[in-house]
């Protein structure tokens, strides 16, 4: 693996460096996704930002379930990472309320968002997590979480801010993607102190690294579905 | 990744940077003159001006404008002078040079080729040339071209050069047709942030088959350059408003009313987008972190590093971006003259190698890696020498 080509790097920068990487592949990636798109060229409209939240809606929903269930499958010897799935948890089980609160202001109806089922990507990332989380000590998880928490801490904001301006919308119609954006910005701070605490071989690096390029691809097929139902 | 082997290994002969000019026109000019020569637009750019230099935090550059506005320089006398230095400062005889790969955001001419037009300026007997039009990249693409050409034995004296004349583009008639525009904060600050940063000034860089005489010279090791268009709109941009770059048919060039009505559409003015620049920075980091996890740059190892950038505050945000991922190179072996000499677009990293040389800082066996990133649409470029 690539770790063996440095001698002198440790193993933390090498899954920090690789993780990077994965991160910055998902960002061009996203680039490239239809209604990402339309939001960087200013042709983005309010229909485009209900489907959004009305996709997003579907996969948030379970966010804090996944974390959850991955959070009882972490053992007694590791019992501060699951303190560390479990506030994850509290921050994001609420958030598909937000959401919510943020479609109806901008002309949506409750009962569509609710009634709204997962796009082909929700599914398969919903699943993917489900599966993880299922798992004895899941601690690959953090791979997702590094995607996720990135996306909460810099896209969300770029995005939200650009939406708001595009449309013209006060901030309490885009509150969940500005709210993610302060909430977001220290779940990323501890997140090398994280890998150094639990990644000890280069395997246990591999995997957790697999786990983002996985998540990282689902989420982009999740947007790349928006508004195909 | 366009993972571009140098190929140097294998098939071909040793290739050696062997010396570096510069022209930086006229006396430095520090930030109270500057629009002395580009010229007074309004009293809002210059507010925005001194927003911009906080920072960029460049303190003089040049100008081939003098302060009652004639030109003492065409672009291609820019880089012809520059090459001239070089072949100077490497103890070369002019009848010694077979080719020049001349580089530049903007020539003189639309047509025909710059390359064409700096062997005018030289004079040097006939040779081959090769015109490379990009932004600051296009330095490293005519770069490799002449190290590549000595490599493979076409020619045994290359040059390349890069050279800019920004501050034409700077003056108030570029901007008044489309002054309806400028009044969009955005707008504006996309249309000033080049205004205040980029200036004129050439530079140029000889590859040799065997090590020179005089300057300190450096065999290369590789060049790789990779473009991210496939990703990325293009972020700096003059031909067509930023609203319109989704279509090339919406170019100056396609417009029904000719070029005084595209100017009018705000088609001339020099943009740069500077939100899809920070995403664009990130891309660039990650193409730096792929030659570190492939074994290609050991940061640790690295004992200069020369890397053109347009702003200070862009430095801030790649030092930050680096020391998480343990791809930091330590900041004092950063060499650079921005701060002095400007942002000279595509001469920039020949005029910091010319700079690095006369201040004679390298020793034998150092690494020094030169790092030119292009916001135009998304290029990098990395050169790895050793210092012999």
């Amino acid at each position: 693996m690539a770790y063996d080509t440095l001698p002198e790097d440790s193993l933390t920068q090498s899954v920090m460096r690789r993780l990077a990487l994965v991160w910055i592949d998902f960002e061009g990636r996203l680039e490239q996704v239809p209604i990402i798109r339309r939001l960087n060229a200013g042709r983005f409209t309010l229909e485009d930002y209900r489907a959004l939240l009305l996709d997003l809606r579907q996969q948030v929903v379970d966010g804090g379930c996944w974390i959850a269930r991955a959070a009882s499958h972490v053992d007694a010897k590791h019992i501060d990472l699951r303190s560390r799935f479990m506030r994850h948890a509290v921050t994001e089980h609420r958030d598909f309320q937000m959401l919510e609160a943020n479609y109806v202001n901008v002309g949506g109806a409750a009962e569509d968002i609710r009634r709204g089922r997962k796009n082909i990507g929700s599914e398969a990332l919903s699943a993917y997590m489900f599966h993880k989380a299922s798992q004895p000590n899941p601690f690959d998880l953090l791979g997702a979480m590094f995607i996720i928490e990135g996306l909460g801490s810099r896209k969300a904001t770029e995005w939200g801010t650009a939406i708001r301006d595009t449309l013209h919308l006060r901030d309490d119609q885009v509150s969940f993607l500005l709210y993610h954006g302060e909430e977001d910005d220290d779940h990323l701070a501890d997140f090398e102190k994280w890998v150094t605490r639990i990644v000890r071989t280069s395997e246990e690096g591999d995997a957790l690294v697999r786990t983002a390029e996985v998540v990282a691809r689902l989420y982009a097929l999740q947007l790349e579905e928006v508004g195909r139902g | 990744m366009n993972d571009v082997q140098w190929l140097g290994e294998r098939a071909m002969q040793d290739v050696y940077l062997t010396a570096a000019g510069a022209c930086l026109p006229g006396a430095p000019v520090p930030n109270d003159r500057m629009v002395r020569h580009i010229g007074v637009l309004d009293p809002q750019s210059e507010r925005l001006g001194r927003l911009i230099l906080r920072h960029n935090r460049i303190e003089t550059r040049h100008y081939a404008l003098t302060e009652t506005g004639e030109a003492t320089h065409s672009n291609a006398s820019l880089a012809a002078t520059a090459l001239r230095d070089a072949m100077g400062n490497g103890g070369y005889g002019m009848e010694e040079l077979s080719l020049l790969a001349a580089a530049t955001t903007q020539g003189d001419l639309l047509v025909p080729g710059h390359a064409s037009a700096v062997h005018g300026e030289l004079g040097a007997g006939p040779l081959e040339i090769a015109s490379f039009q990009s932004v600051c990249a296009s330095s490293m693409m005519a770069a490799k071209y002449a190290a590549l050409s000595v490599g493979a034995g076409e020619a045994r004296l290359a040059a390349a050069t890069g050279s800019e004349f920004s501050s034409r583009w700077f003056r108030p008639s570029f901007y008044t047709p489309a002054e309806e525009l400028l009044q969009n904060k955005e707008h504006r600050m996309a249309a000033e942030f080049l205004r205040w940063t980029l200036s004129d000034g050439g530079g140029a860089v000889l590859f040799a088959d065997r090590p020179g005489a005089r300057t300190p010279s450096y065999k290369v090791e590789w060049i790789t350059l990779t473009s991210l268009a496939d990703r990325f709109e293009t972020c700096m941009i003059a031909g067509q408003g930023p609203e319109h770059r989704e279509d090339l048919r919406n170019s100056w060039s396609f417009h029904p009313g000719g070029p005084a009505a595209a100017a009018r559409d705000g088609a001339i003015m020099l943009y740069q987008d500077m939100v899809l620049l920070k995403r664009i920075i990130r891309a660039w980091v990650g193409e730096y972190l792929k030659l570190v996890d492939g074994g290609r740059v050991d940061p640790k190892g690295v004992d200069w590093l020369l890397c053109h950038y347009s702003a200070h505050s862009l430095r801030e945000e790649i030092i930050s971006l680096l020391k998480t991922t343990g791809g930091m190179i330590d900041e004092e072996k950063w060499f650079t003259n921005l701060p002095t000499a400007g942002n000279t677009g595509s001469a920039s990293l020949f005029v910091m190698l010319d700079e690095f040389n006369r201040k004679g800082l390298a020793r034998p066996g150092d690494k020094i890696l030169c790092i030119v990133p292009e916001s135009g649409r998304a290029v990098i470029s990395f050169m790895m020498l050793t210092a012999l």
